[in-house]
């Protein structure tokens, strides 16, 4: 007998345990204020599970995850503007103030709200295909790839922030209104939202988790830990690092679409360069090699930036610095490499089975 | 627009190069000799900032001394830093990135706690404060500072790596340490001292951009992903930095010159990008580095 | 062994649950601000600024004058009666931590006015959760105008009032050539416009306008566009750590001050102070206020917050005032609505609607006599113009003689106009809450 953590079906037992404790918040909390933070917390953990999957199993360092989210955002956010928008007022004020007369062509597809959704989620994703293919094709990886996310994602921030008359620039987007879906308008302090969230995020972490145990999941894993071996062994390396950082990316634009739904706002901020670290601080303190890891970890490092950040107004930053430097120099697996180590405890010494040696071992799923 | 301004944005943009370059310099060589990414560097160029600022409000040091003093506290600081923190991570760079980006967060913090948020200057002689005319050419002396202070370091720098026992160590661990260690050489001892070095670059650079701008705890964020952009186009190597941020410079005085500075900086961030597509080992990587 | 790993859940999940317990009891509040105020507990009030990151700076000062205005106010008795409570939140410069905290000061601290933000990015990101939930934010600073909401008052001067005098002013003193230099953002953008009005007007004309991306400090390119243009001087919108650095590198680069002197709309005494008082020496300044401002009222008020503990930064400025008059406008605000509904009835809207036309006189307003406009809730105030002296403090060059009326949509006279209940189209038809 192995390790527990590595059992799948006691991992899968726990992921809908996990799922289960999330469902039912609504009904024990009826503060809104709560229910939408942690609806919001909701958005930050897939975000996390996003950059776990292409960073902990496909060993793509992205700093760049704000693009897919913030490219997601903005197109919720036009999709929603566009919803409150009337016959006699036709186009944005911001436009108007930035001397536009007509709606620009960029805005036309996002006055239908169906057409407005698919672009938010589809314009990211085939921007990461793209974006992808082409740099994976050309063997870039490891720190290039990601200082080249950071370069791209500082082009998106400045060309937003430049081209004001069409994105609101510094300001960024603010729909008046609530979402509004067929008939049904979600309330972002409503249970309906947080439901959303949660309905998204489990959806995501079921999908991520099946690619994971897929034989998919396990060549991208052999690449992340040796990406010359696999190649020689005759896979498309680049195809499959372009296909799991696609769908990160798509994780990311959803996140970005609930994001919106839940703040009804979104700026170039969230493509700034340290909301895209963020993302990666949650997934290395909470483990990037666990999905259910990483997504704890938003939920913690957030969580604790609401609660504690203001008790310890001025050494806040202090705490979380020096909380990330040792998770970093003493736990690089994460705070879940804790738990992995503390079934480890269990574990049956097992002649038979070998285990792997200590160090710089692959690991399996989870 | 006349050949003379298009002279001027020229010859501004060998000023505003040597400010990417020496903000690059010290991660040049950081990078180049352990690999490490260390995100900390904008606050370490901070550090320099304040620490010339102390020298100066407290101690009345005059401002060019204030140069050499921010270089030896900053490198103090690297070396603190290294001894602590990063000796352990040499074996995992991307790991170097995020511990050091707590690093970065634990002392732009702890700066704040000690000297407050609000801006703080630094006084520069009246001779600095003004500009020299070439016919219909102007550049202010202070730039000029810049530039020969970048100048002096490059040439410096050059003459450690190549013309000194030190170097031939650091350049025969950038190849194989294993090798370079079983001739004798302490590799560890070799990283140690490049990271100080690397890190009283930083604070050299500092001091020169609290004369430019301001001095604040945020001041160091917005150079410390245009310095490795520089650094990764430049291929991790002295001569790369240099040949990256001259052109890069040029171009953002160009392309300002033509357009606006924001789309100027859309420009360069997507040319980056290109580049790097055709090239991600940069413009000279070294050979036989491990990477 | 898979039941050890439930038990650890089982111990996981109860202490997460455990943890949230104590908002189980809260009432529910997904209605609008509607709860009453209860006998023998403070009026709370929500202080929604930035205390670390890189909007700290103004707005740490920010909230230290409100603090120090509602300790005075409690001092006098309060507002009705009733002293007022600051709940003080942190949104380090965050735009999504400003929404986060503006959400959490009206529904879980209930507070019955937000004051806060600095910059129009937070006060967008703020105003969705303001709006919907029928609450009311004071705005103190200046902004932009082409706004319309309900749930408004700002105490600082529009884009309209700001540049009215000053450009005029530029002209008559310095010479009708004129360039324009700002942040590249919205506020900078729409106060160019307005003083293009202006600058029409006084007969002047525009050689150039550049835009500098936020946070910038480099301004070589554009001093050398400034240099080839030669103005008679230059009239910025360049804000924070960037306008410093564009008044360093304007002396370095040879500019003198006395041939093509600086006339902006943010350059006050805070940022003289970090700059070095040599840099911004000579260069002029519009504001409703200033802290060389010689009247009693003013002289009483820089004295006694200078020595009182929330004075440590050692300045007064425009920002600083406004805010502070802000206290007051609610003060007088609440006692109207108090005195028309009664205590038990007040909610944030009913503030708002009594709101209109209210009075902030000599004796209390530092500036002088303000008023706040009934129809779009903007101040009415004299803007004065001041010179940079070589000691940081500013010179009163010239005052304006009358009020300068708010007006939020004066350069879109299509929009219509800004009234009580919406913005009024031309054809008739009225808008609420355009933002």
């Amino acid at each position: 007998m192995g390790n527990l953590y590595y059992n799948k079906t006691a991992q899968w037992a726990v992921y809908v345990v996990f799922f289960a404790a999330l469902g039912v918040v609504p009904l024990m909390v009826s503060d809104s204020f709560l229910l939408n933070q942690f609806a919001t917390y909701g958005v930050y953990g897939m975000l996390a599970l996003s950059l776990s999957l292409c960073w902990g199993f496909g060993g793509i360092l992205n700093l760049g995850q704000g693009i897919a989210f913030g490219l997601g955002a903005y197109g919720m956010a036009m999709t929603m503007q566009m919803q409150s928008q009337t016959e006699s007022n036709p186009i944005p004020p911001f436009m108007l103030n930035n001397s536009l007369e007509s709606l620009p062509m960029l805005w036309q597809p996002f006055q239908s709200t169906t057409l407005g959704l698919i672009l938010a989620v589809a314009a990211p994703t085939l921007f990461c295909a793209v974006f992808g293919g082409i740099m994976f094709r050309a063997r870039v990886s490891g720190p290039f790839f990601a200082i080249m996310t950071l370069a791209m994602l500082s082009a998106f921030y400045t060309i937003i922030l430049d081209r004001q008359a069409y994105t609101g620039g510094v300001n960024g987007l603010t729909p008046p209104g609530s979402f509004q879906f067929g008939d049904f308008e979600i309330d972002p302090y409503s249970p309906a939202a947080y439901w959303v969230v949660f309905g998204f995020l489990m959806g995501a972490t079921f999908l991520t988790k099946l690619i994971t145990q897929s034989s998919f999941g396990l060549v991208t894993q052999a690449i992340r830990d040796d990406a010359e071996r696999v190649r020689f062994l005759g896979y498309s390396v680049a195809g499959y690092e372009t296909v799991i950082y696609t769908i990160s990316g798509l994780i990311a634009a959803v996140a970005g679409c609930c994001w919106v739904m839940l703040v009804q706002y979104v700026s170039p901020a969230q493509m700034d360069v340290s909301f895209s670290l963020s993302i990666v601080i949650w997934a290395a303190i909470g483990g990037r090699h666990s999905l259910l890891g990483s997504i704890l970890g938003a939920f913690i490092i957030q969580g604790a930036q609401s609660y504690l950040g203001d008790t310890f107004l001025a050494t806040w930053l202090l705490i979380l610095g020096g909380f990330f430097i040792v998770v970093v120099r003493f736990l690089p697996n994460g705070l879940a490499s804790l738990v992995e180590k503390a079934f480890g405890l269990f574990e049956r010494r097992d002649p038979t089975s070998s285990p792997a040696p200590d160090g710089g071992r692959p690991l399996p799923a989870e | 627009m006349d050949l003379s301004s298009l002279l001027n944005a020229l010859i501004l943009g060998v000023s505003i190069a040597s400010i990417w370059l020496i903000a690059a310099l010290g991660l040049t060589i950081i990078y180049g000799t352990a690999g490490v990414i260390n995100m900390a560097h904008g606050e370490l160029i901070m550090l320099g900032a304040y620490s010339s600022y102390m020298l100066q409000f407290h101690l009345g040091l005059p401002y060019l001394l204030c140069l050499p003093a921010s270089f030896v506290i900053v490198a103090l600081v690297g070396l603190a830093l290294e001894r602590g923190l990063i000796r352990y991570l040499y074996n995992r760079p991307l790991d170097t990135l995020l511990a050091t980006y707590g690093v970065s967060l634990v002392l732009m913090q702890g700066v704040r706690l000690i000297f407050g948020s609000d801006p703080k200057y630094l006084a520069v002689p009246e001779i600095f404060q003004s500009n020299v005319m070439l016919g219909s050419v102007s550049l202010s002396a202070f730039r000029i500072v810049v530039v020969a202070v970048t100048a002096l370091l490059v040439i410096g720098l050059w003459l450690l790596f190549y013309k000194t026992r030190y170097g031939v160590q650091v350049r025969a661990v950038m190849q194989n340490k294993e090798m370079a260690a079983s001739f004798g050489i302490n590799a560890g001892r070799i990283y140690m001292l490049t990271f100080a070095l690397g890190a009283g670059l930083a604070g050299v650079a500092g001091a020169l951009f609290g004369v430019l701008a301001i001095v604040l705890p945020t001041m160091g964020a917005s150079y410390v992903v245009q310095a490795f952009l520089m650094v990764v186009v430049g291929g991790g190597s002295l001569a790369g930095s240099v040949v990256a941020s001259g052109v890069t410079g040029e171009l953002q005085s160009v392309f300002a010159f033509f357009t606006n500075d924001t789309f100027a900086r859309f420009i360069i961030f997507v040319l980056i990008v290109i580049f790097l597509r055709f090239r991600p080992q940069g413009l000279f990587a070294q050979a036989g580095a491990r990477r | 062994m898979k039941l050890t790993r439930r038990n650890i859940l089982k111990s996981t999940v109860a202490a997460s649950a455990a943890l949230t317990l104590p908002h189980l009891w809260l009432p529910k509040s997904s209605e609008a601000w509607g709860a009453t105020l209860k006998k023998g507990e403070p009026i709370k009030v929500g202080l929604l600024f930035s205390l670390t990151g890189s909007l700290a700076v103004p707005e740490e000062d920010s909230t230290l004058v409100m603090q120090y205005a509602i300790d005075e106010i409690n001092k006098a008795g309060g507002v009705a009666g009733v002293p007022i409570e600051p709940v003080i939140v942190d949104a380090k410069s965050d735009f999504a931590v400003y929404s986060e905290k503006a959400k959490e000061l009206i529904l879980r601290d209930k507070v019955i006015a937000l004051f806060g933000c600095y910059t129009s990015a937070s006060r967008k990101a703020i105003l969705p959760t303001v709006m919907q939930r029928d609450h009311l934010l004071y705005y103190p600073t200046c902004y932009e105008g082409a706004e319309c909401t309900q749930n408004t008052i700002c105490t600082g001067p529009l884009a309209n009032q700001h540049s009215q005098d000053l450009i005029p002013y530029m002209v008559q003193n310095f010479g009708k050539r004129v360039f324009f230099v700002g942040s590249n953002y919205v506020w900078p953008k729409e106060s160019n416009k307005n003083a293009k009005v202006w600058l029409e007007k006084a007969g002047g004309e525009l050689l150039g306008e550049e835009y500098i991306p936020l946070g910038s400090s480099e301004f070589g390119p554009v001093l050398n566009k400034i240099r080839e243009a030669n103005p008679d001087f230059i009239f910025s919108t360049v804000v924070g750590a960037s306008d410093i650095a564009f008044h360093k590198q304007f002396k370095q680069e040879g500019f003198k001050v006395d041939k093509m002197p600086i006339a902006s709309l943010t350059t006050g005494e805070i940022e003289t102070r970090a700059m070095g008082a040599e840099f911004g020496a000579g260069h002029f300044l519009s504001a409703p206020y200033f802290q060389s401002l010689d009247t009693p009222t003013n002289n009483k008020f820089v004295e006694s917050f200078l020595a009182s503990k929330y004075g440590k930064n050692g300045t007064t400025h425009y920002n600083m005032e406004e805010t502070y008059t802000s206290a007051y406008v609610f003060k007088a605000g609440f006692e109207k609505a108090v005195a028309a509904v009664g205590v038990e009835n007040v909610t944030p809207r009913i503030i708002r609607d009594h709101s209109g036309g209210i009075r902030v006189e000599d004796d209390v307003s530092p500036e002088g006599l303000i008023w706040i406009d009934e129809n779009n809730f903007n101040t009415w105030l004299k803007p004065k113009i001041g010179q940079c002296q070589a000691d940081g403090t500013f010179k009163i060059v010239k005052a304006a003689e009358n009020h300068v009326a708010p007006d939020p949509y004066s350069i879109y006279p299509d929009a219509g106009i800004c009234t009580k209940d919406g913005l009024k189209a031309p054809d008739g038809k009225i808008r609420k809450s355009v933002i």
